[in-house]
């Protein structure tokens, strides 16, 4: 009997009758193989490895991380409430003490789903680690700051959306560079928003990054940088799609890899994000991850047809990836000084395309700067769905002017709005208005 | 006329049906020797030998052999290839790694080097070795490096026990483990069979002679020859079915309690049917593969030490002798029963003096106690029962109709059996606020189970019409299937297959052929569909013989 050296749980729910289309990358079969492989190691025998039933994630839940237009209901289905309820399941069990650390190997995913929700893009809903945080940030008030670790090879631009403004969530991306994949997004110079500094993290790698480099970025960029914030929860958005065998993009790391960057980062929570290699990456990835969580020897995990020469970087990969580090090192130490004095509105405007449902949407966004607290924003978002409405998010914490302003925003919203939202998080109120 | 007996680990029971009626009980001591129980116990029925049909026996002798590891040293041939280390899994130093590695489609991508095997079988066979185990990570779903190891050692070994023959689920440790625990018992059953069957015909018993597994169901003893393992932990399956052929409303979620002296078993009937353990049986902290009943054990019984932990009355879970009604020194729940007037067998005076020194250290009376000790005793009983509930509602679900259609476990009623059953009746029905059962026959439950419970058998059917592969890894067949081939097709090869190899399986009587699981997935590969990935579960239906349920 092997013991694992953490209580490492697993809520793994494969949604064996949803997909986006059969032929879909997002499809029934998604984790059938990883279930066999996972079987067949027999990796829930192992002494301190337990598997757990996926919860339901409810409507009140939902409307904390996202403003969906018009309603919960209208923009998921019932696979997104079980996947949000998964992350919220294994976030439980770890927080009351059951549990050292829990992997929510759950499907639909959810990076690519951003505050305001018209529908899918990027195969995404509702961002399934917002519903999660949003759950224990009301649930376990001393979880102050909380660190997203995302490893799936496109960039999170629907975390990186939901957190942009928020000081108390640092959100890390690592990914294929956005010249060359979906979303088109993710660059250095996307760094949080005018109170966040620094709270927003993209490491864009070349094409045929491997192990080698994602781990020079693991010790030389993302440990300093968690060792400084101190987060009281580290998550992993653990998208496998960087492997090499993955059909939609072109990195190369291993089973190896994944399993090394989770020994080294040591997540709270892992959720499943992309990874379309089904055969050939997910069961050796998943398998490498549930043993680096549970502390239990994963040096002999590895793809039948591994061959490291031949996915071995070229060493100027290396160089770029060593120069981006230092200049993204140096960044983020840098953060604190481009702050803005208080009670100035900042307004930044966004085109939006939700690539899955085929929809096009405008924002407008105004952020009140705030020295006193993360600030109160307002979106005016207009969807070829034909909606038009306004959302205001008061932040934890908010402070009274914030609050002033946000009331008075949402009394007089001003002409044409379908309905007026506001996410009153210190009160965990969430209120509609239809006009 | 069929003869049940049940060889527990104090009695040995047996009932003797005809038709739908017991026509004849007996219990005996169990002794050392297994088999003069078993003959003692049937010398002692009132029937003639020459009417019974068959003889169905539920032993405790391959879950003996295993505990106390009475068996020859057994060797083990094994490949995995790459994934968790398989040399932590190893048992003894007879476990021997080899080449070779298959995937989960099951493509093989390392082979088996012949040489590598025969060297390997030389070492096991100079040590003296005479049963052997192979198995391969995956062999369920490609049984070719197993078999091809197999062919290599054949003519070296007396007992050989392949992986994927012993069950069609994944779990290569379990897999390990269940392979070399068949291998090690197999002659320990072989001879066993032999010597009943001498017994047996100088008693005049010549009819077919059936073993009790697991999950509650029977096979033939060339089937128990061939996967001694099923009979493992037969003993509460016996007390399941025995409740079940008792029950008079199995439409009713029933909660089983069987009472002992040390432990009680719980485990729960739903629609007539008991539940199952969903991935194995484990037997000396080892998990297997071996299909069985869920049932929990509490240290709870009729004969629990009872003591005072700061100034607390506990009662159990361990057992320090007898009752001291029945000649014991230490109070126990018996005591307590015959304290509070509700039986009157043994020494009253013996449990008077032992409750009393609890009574007098907590300084109130003994009848007092006599009812705090009962309602501890109960609660210990209830706490485990509903955990067990909570466990099997807990199990997770892998698609979205049954997270929004949960099929939850709500008891609605508790039958209880064993020795206090009776005494306890009142107080359980209090404790759990549930109509209570105690059975007529509740005495002779297990031997009864034994007698009544159908054959059974499972199979797995893998088919993959990407690569034209069907597996069935129980009956070893590993074919060709055509490429158009659809989940229906698979479930009318499936019921052939099981017909035709029902002799093979040990099946006999009713043969109620059900679909236990089935899923079928689209492959695709780019934006086309290349073939289907289905598996489909297949049993014989458990459950109690008709004859007897028509009653």
């Amino acid at each position: 009997m092997i013991k694992a050296k953490r209580k490492t749980g697993l809520i793994f729910f494969p949604a064996y009758d949803w997909e986006i289309s059969p032929s879909h990358p997002e499809r029934k079969e998604r984790l059938l193989y990883t279930q066999d492989q996972v079987m067949e190691e027999g990796l829930l025998d192992i002494e301190g490895i337990h598997e757990f039933k996926a919860g339901l994630a409810t409507t009140d839940d939902i409307n904390r991380a996202h403003f969906c237009i018009p309603d919960v209901s209208s923009c998921i289905t019932p696979s997104h409430n079980v996947s949000a309820g998964g992350c919220i399941e294994a976030a439980r069990l770890v927080l009351e003490g059951t549990l050292d650390n829990a992997f929510a190997l759950v499907r639909p995913p959810g990076h690519h789903a951003m505050r305001v929700v018209h529908g899918a893009r990027g195969f995404c809903n509702i961002n399934i680690e917002a519903v999660m945080i949003e759950w224990v940030r009301k649930h376990y008030p001393r979880i102050k700051k909380i660190a997203i670790v995302d490893t799936d090879c496109h960039h999170g631009d629907g975390s990186q959306d939901v957190y942009w403004h928020d000081p108390n969530v640092l959100y890390i991306s690592i990914h294929q560079d956005g010249r060359t994949l979906y979303p088109g997004s993710g660059f250095p110079d996307e760094f949080g928003g005018p109170c966040a500094q620094g709270m927003t993290l993209n490491v864009p790698l070349p094409p045929k990054t491997s192990d080698e480099g994602m781990l020079l970025v693991m010790e030389n960029l993302i440990m300093p940088v968690l060792d400084e914030f101190k987060p009281d929860l580290i998550i992993n958005s653990a998208g496998q799609d960087n492997h090499y065998s993955d059909p939609i993009t072109n990195m190369s790391f291993t089973a190896g890899g994944y399993a090394r960057l989770n020994d080294m980062l040591h997540p709270d929570i892992c959720v499943l994000e992309g990874g379309y290699s089904i055969e050939a990456a997910l069961p050796y990835v998943n398998t490498g991850i549930i043993l680096a969580l549970a502390g239990v020897d994963y040096s002999y995990v590895r793809e039948p047809d591994l061959d490291p020469a031949k996915i071995k970087e070229d060493p100027r990969v290396i160089e770029y990836i060593n120069r981006l580090n230092d200049k993204l090192l140096d960044l983020w130490r840098n953060r604190g000084s481009r702050k803005r004095p208080s009670g100035r509105f900042v307004e930044r405007s966004r085109d939006i395309f939700y690539d899955t449902d085929g929809i096009s949407e405008t924002q407008k966004e105004v952020l009140r700067v705030c020295e006193d607290c993360p600030g109160v924003f307002r979106i005016d978002t207009h969807a070829s769905t034909g909606y038009y409405a306004l959302v205001i998010h008061l932040p934890r914490g908010a402070c009274e002017k914030c609050r002033e302003q946000a009331m008075k925003w949402f009394d007089v919203p001003g002409d044409n709005f379908y309905a007026v939202y506001l996410q009153d998080m210190d009160r965990d109120k969430y209120t509609v208005k239809i006009l | 006329m069929i003869l049940g007996i049940d060889i527990g680990g104090t009695h040995t029971d047996a009932v003797c049906i005809k038709g739908k009626s017991i026509v004849s009980t007996a219990k005996v001591l169990t002794g050392d020797d297994l088999v003069q129980s078993i003959v003692g116990v049937a010398r002692k029925l009132d029937i003639v030998y020459s009417e019974l049909d068959r003889v169905v026996l539920s032993t405790t002798l391959s879950t003996n052999a295993i505990i106390e590891r009475k068996y020859a040293p057994t060797g083990m041939i094994v490949s995995a290839g790459p994934g968790i280390d398989p040399r932590q899994y190893f048992l003894t130093e007879d476990f021997h790694l080899v080449d070779g590695a298959i995937d989960h489609r099951g493509r093989e991508y390392i082979p088996v080097k012949p040489d590598q095997v025969v060297k390997t079988a030389a070492l096991l066979k100079d040590k003296g070795i005479e049963g052997v185990g192979i198995v391969s990570k995956f062999s369920v779903r490609n049984p070719a490096h197993e078999i091809r190891i197999h062919d290599l050692i054949e003519k070296d070994f007396k007992n050989i026990s392949l992986g994927h023959t012993m069950s069609g689920s994944l779990n290569f440790n379990r897999r390990l483990n269940t392979t070399y625990f068949n291998t090690a018992v197999t002659p320990v059953q072989v001879h066993f069979v032999e010597a009943v069957r001498r017994a047996f015909q100088e008693l005049g018993i010549v009819c077919p002679l059936l073993f009790l597994k697991a999950d509650g169901g029977t096979y033939s003893s060339s089937a128990a020859h061939r996967l001694p393992v099923e009979t493992i932990l037969s003993g509460p399956a016996a007390s399941m079915m025995g409740a079940l052929a008792l029950c008079d409303d199995p439409d009713t979620t029933t909660l089983v309690l069987d009472v002992g002296g040390t432990t009680t078993d719980i485990g729960v009937l739903i629609n007539g049917v008991p539940i199952l353990e969903p991935k194995g049986m484990s037997i000396d902290s080892l998990e297997t593969l071996v299909r069985g009943l869920k049932v929990v054990s509490v240290g709870a019984g009729g004969d629990s030490f009872v003591c005072l932990k700061d100034d607390v009355v506990c009662a159990g879970p361990q057992r320090k002798g007898p009752p001291a009604i029945m000649g014991g020194s230490a109070p126990t729940p018996m005591d307590a029963l015959s304290m509070l007037g509700e039986c009157d067998q043994g020494d009253k005076g013996r449990a008077h003096e032992a409750i009393s020194v609890i009574a007098d250290r907590l300084g109130r009376d003994v009848k007092d106690v006599s009812a705090e000790i009962i309602s501890v005793l109960v609660n210990n009983i209830r706490t485990k029962a509903l955990e067990f509930i909570d466990e099997v509602n807990s199990h997770p679900v892998y698609t979205i109709y049954e997270m929004l259609h949960p099929d939850l476990v709500v008891p609605g009623q508790v039958m209880i059996l064993g020795g206090p059953a009776l005494l306890l009746k009142t107080y359980i029905e209090e404790a759990f606020q549930l109509k209570c059962v105690v059975p007529e026959n509740a005495m002779v439950a297990n031997a009864l189970g034994a007698a009544l419970a159908r054959t059974t058998a499972q199979i797995t059917m893998i088919a993959d019409t990407q690569l034209g592969k069907l597996v069935c890894p129980e009956l070893g067949i590993d074919e060709e299937i055509s490429r158009s081939a659809c989940l229906e097709d698979l479930k009318v090869m499936g019921e052939k297959a099981m017909k035709d190899n029902a002799e093979f399986l040990g099946l006999s009587g009713d043969i109620e052929i059900s679909i236990l699981e089935e899923q079928s997935f689209n492959m695709v590969r780019g934006f086309s569909t290349t073939g289907k990935n289905m598996r489909l579960k297949i049993q014989t239906k458990p459950g109690i013989i008709n004859e007897w349920r028509s009653r």
